[in-house]
């Protein structure tokens, strides 16, 4: 219940500032590329560096150790690898990365809209289909 | 009644009130980013927004859990979900829309808008969410779990940042032909 509560403020949180500040995780780095603005890309590194202070900080306060991450192999590897690559990719085509898109369709746009339709549908495609067909393919 | 100078947009929301209000501090996207590193590492450590660990802000996992949630309470069904909503879901999904739709009904920036081709959106939404469930993470956990110290998290965000890098220079190529 913590988790779903906390969720929610947290996500109307982020929501308000990336709507106020047109905040996208994408969006930096391709208008540096493009026109040489770094405000957007500011965000994403001030995001980055926050997150990298604090990670040790809530560790301590929480007292439980480090973080616990499994060990990668070459596949999990690979997998995120090209997964991440696509997100970069398909993300710069569709103007905005998920959160721009979450902000534009409660801005009123159709076409972000259409883009949640396919987002959400896809995470159902994904477990229904794509899970079975790569577990199928790998060894 | 209105004047020029107190309201920056030609269409004023005149159904709401308090959408006349003089315009709301300036955010940067670096406020944003701060806070959102700040939301995001606290839910994740300290409000049980886990396991798996950086799991504090994921706008394709959690859209994933909600959605894979709701369908297992309706139909029955054993779709995966993260262990953090496996008995409540997580609404990030929800809060990021309600703020979003605040944040543009205080400042007059709400605008109805019919998208030209909403089928390429359509299929651009499905890739996005198959790639990042594929890697673990959207853009915004894959920087997350960079900054977690994971490995796996820093070759993903390498590869979204190459990504980023060749998409742009495709749009430009294309722009430009």
């Amino acid at each position: 219940m913590t988790a779903t509560v906390t969720t929610l403020v947290v996500g109307v949180i982020a929501g308000y500032l990336g709507q106020r500040s047109r905040m996208c995780f994408v969006g930096g780095i391709r208008d540096f590329i493009l026109v040489r603005d770094t405000a957007l890309l500011k965000g994403l590194v001030a995001f980055g560096f926050t997150a990298w202070l604090l990670f040790p900080l809530a560790v301590v306060l929480t007292g439980d150790g480090a973080l616990r991450f499994g060990t990668p192999d070459v596949v999990a590897a690979a997998l995120t690898i090209v997964g991440g690559f696509g997100v970069g990719y398909v993300s710069t085509l569709a103007n905005g990365c998920p959160l721009r898109q979450h902000v534009l369709a409660a801005q009123g746009a159709g076409s972000s809209m259409a883009y949640l339709a396919g987002f959400l549908g896809g995470a159902l495609v994904f477990h229904v289909w794509i899970v079975g067909l790569i577990a199928r393919l790998l060894p | 009644m209105i004047t020029d100078t107190t309201t920056r947009y030609s269409e004023p929301m005149t159904e709401i009130p308090w959408a006349h209000h003089p315009p709301a501090p300036r955010i940067t996207a670096v406020h944003t980013g701060i806070a959102c590193g700040v939301l995001a590492v606290a839910a994740g450590t300290l409000f049980e927004v886990r396991p798996p660990e950086a799991y504090g802000i994921c706008m394709a996992c959690h859209g994933r859990d909600l959605v894979n949630w709701t369908i297992n309470q309706m139909a029955g069904a054993h779709l995966t979900v993260a262990p953090a909503s496996l008995v409540y879901p997580v609404l990030t999904t929800i809060g990021v829309l309600l703020g979003g739709w605040i944040g543009a009904r205080t400042s007059g920036e709400f605008r109805w808008w019919t998208p030209d081709n909403p089928v390429k959106l359509f299929v651009h939404g499905l890739l996005v969410m198959n790639f990042a469930l594929l890697a673990g993470g959207c853009s915004i956990r894959l920087l997350l779990r960079t900054a977690s110290g994971e490995a796996l998290g820093m070759m993903g965000f390498a590869g979204m940042a190459i990504g980023v890098v060749l998409g742009t220079f495709w749009l430009r190529w294309r722009a430009t032909r």
